[in-house]
């Protein structure tokens, strides 16, 4: 069986931080927050900060090497000319194109895992918790931690606007 | 709380001085061993801190036609940078007597045996380049002495017609700092090599001097916090400052391979005249150097945010950007102007001499005005700055 989750309704994000601090302070097991903009303090209260950041690198040293052996192969090994008496290898107009696929590659890599990731897809239907959340208002979510009764106190002391039980 | 006024401390005007007379010196022992090496030095001194003070003025008017608040608190601090520039044209009309020294063009009897030389010759005469050079810096000095004055008027009076008068005297400084430095640049330091010609070359030096010009902000910053001053500043205030290094480094990083590129691929012998010593010569490891230690460290450090706001990085990389900036002018100067690669008393003493005397000029305008504005009207946005 299934069991409910907690969920408060935020008009205003200062609120919402007042009462993810209490609840951090008081070591309660959050879920998720939901809202209409990012947050970087909801995100660093939640310790979901992105690590979306270090796979860009990732991509993009492994887009200048690959490009790098690529452009190698090509002019140097398997086919080489010489334009305009430059010495067979040469770096300089390598870095232009290495530079170029390196952000192309970063870039489209970065959008796929992140989609990857959150799962999400084009078509996927949208299932928000609440229409509201693409408007102005923050949902947090809790599990029923051992004293749901104390959390619910808590949620309506720091200004909750509405705090209810439902299955997610 | 925010009346605090900056009061340099006495042995600090002290070791200045003492700056200041290793400087002098320097200069003299200069004069005696080799005249055209101490003027070429004169010349990237002059240049170097010219530059730095041009970068604390564009980033002052930046402020005011972004409308950024979260500057407001330490924004006395480019504008002290930018009190160097008076103390810089004097230094500069000293030039003057050492023209032929450093550049090719000015020797009396060069247009007999060089063509080419003899062709520039209506643009690249001694009285024509001392007339572009009041020009510039009666535009510089006249623009930044408006900011100055409203500046200092709005901590007298709050009304926000000052403000305004400020904002539109930083959208003329922008258009003149910006326009009129390139040709600086060109006039003084792409001259040397005068055969040689590149259309970057302006627009790559007012680039630098704004890079540069952050790296001394954050020094500034950095130095009056450890003197207990901007207690106010925080992580996010770093965060920022640490951006502006991280984007000027990809730029400079940007400019500095176009203007190799273009002249690498084409490979004609006038343009690579000038990329031929620094290159392939003797300048080779400065070449290379100068490219670590301004893009290459700064970039890859700065590149995560979390290591970008630490104040020892940005100590670190600033401090070292501003070595970075001297051997970035040696290698556009000391080719062209002097010739061998020498490194010895007379630069390391003039630069202490020069940076004696900015730090000496720079403290003294920072003391003259309250170090955090008053009546500021993104005061209170700075001083809770959050990101």
């Amino acid at each position: 069986m299934a069991q409910k989750n907690i969920v408060a309704k935020f008009k205003d994000e200062g609120k919402l931080l007042k009462a993810l601090t209490r609840l951090k302070e008081n070591k309660v097991n959050l879920i998720d927050v939901y809202g209409p903009f990012a947050n970087h303090d909801i995100l660093k209260l939640l310790t979901r900060e992105s690590r979306l950041p270090y796979m860009s690198v990732i991509f993009g040293l492994a887009a200048i090497v690959l490009t790098f052996g690529f452009l190698y192969y090509t002019s140097v090994i398997d086919y080489p000319i010489s334009y305009g008496g430059k010495p067979i290898f040469s770096f300089p107009p390598m870095v232009v194109v290495i530079f170029f696929i390196c952000i192309l590659v970063t870039t489209i890599m970065t959008v796929l895992t992140f989609h990857a990731r959150a799962k999400i897809f084009p078509g996927k239907p949208s299932s928000p918790i609440d229409p509201s959340v693409t408007d102005d208002t923050f949902f947090l979510v809790l599990d029923q931690n051992y004293n749901p009764e104390e959390i619910k106190g808590w949620l309506q002391e720091d200004g909750a606007d509405e705090v209810t039980e439902k299955e997610i | 709380m925010m009346e605090t006024n900056y009061t340099p401390k006495k042995n600090m005007t002290l070791l200045f001085a003492v700056l200041v007379l290793i400087g002098i010196i320097a200069i003299i022992v200069g004069f005696m061993s080799d005249t055209q090496r101490t003027w070429a030095n004169i010349l990237l001194n002059n240049y170097y801190f010219i530059t730095i003070a041009m970068g604390g003025l564009l980033f002052y008017s930046i402020q005011y036609i972004t409308n950024s608040g979260w500057s407001a608190l330490f924004q006395r601090v480019p504008q002290a940078l930018g009190g160097f520039l008076p103390v810089g044209a004097v230094l500069m009309l000293l030039m003057y007597f050492g023209l032929p020294q450093v550049y090719e063009w000015a020797q009396p009897d060069i247009t007999e045996t060089d063509k080419l030389i003899a062709h520039k010759q209506p643009f690249l005469n001694v009285p024509f380049f001392m007339i572009r050079l009041v020009l510039y810096f009666a535009l510089f000095l006249g623009v930044g002495y408006m900011l100055r004055k409203y500046a200092l008027l709005q901590d007298q009076n709050n009304d926000i017609k000052y403000h305004e008068k400020s904002r539109y005297f930083a959208q003329v400084y922008i258009f003149i700092g910006a326009i009129f430095f390139s040709f600086a640049s060109k006039d003084w330091i792409m001259t040397i090599d005068s055969h040689w010609y590149s259309t970057l070359f302006g627009f790559r030096n007012m680039i630098i001097s704004m890079y540069y010009g952050s790296a001394a902000i954050i020094l500034m910053i950095l130095f009056l916090r450890s003197q207990g001053y901007f207690k106010q500043i925080n992580d996010a205030h770093f965060h920022d400052l640490g951006r502006y290094l991280f984007r000027f480094s990809i730029v400079w990083g940007y400019l500095w391979f176009m203007q190799f590129l273009i002249l690498w691929y084409a490979n004609i012998p006038e343009l690579t005249v000038y990329y031929e010593p620094r290159f392939l010569g003797e300048w080779q490891p400065v070449f290379y150097g100068e490219l670590f230690i301004n893009f290459v460290i700064p970039f890859i450090v700065m590149m995560s945010d979390e290591v970008g706001k630490k104040p020892k990085v940005l100590l670190t990389i600033s401090s070292l950007l501003l070595v970075g900036l001297w051997l970035n002018i040696y290698l556009q100067i000391m080719p062209g102007a002097y010739g061998p690669m020498k490194f010895g008393f007379i630069e390391v003493g003039m630069w202490l001499g020069y940076a004696g005397l900015f730090l000496g000029v720079v403290f003294m305008a920072l003391g003259k005005a309250a170090l955090v504005p008053k009546n500021h009207p993104y005061l209170e946005e700075s001083l809770h700055h959050h990101i």
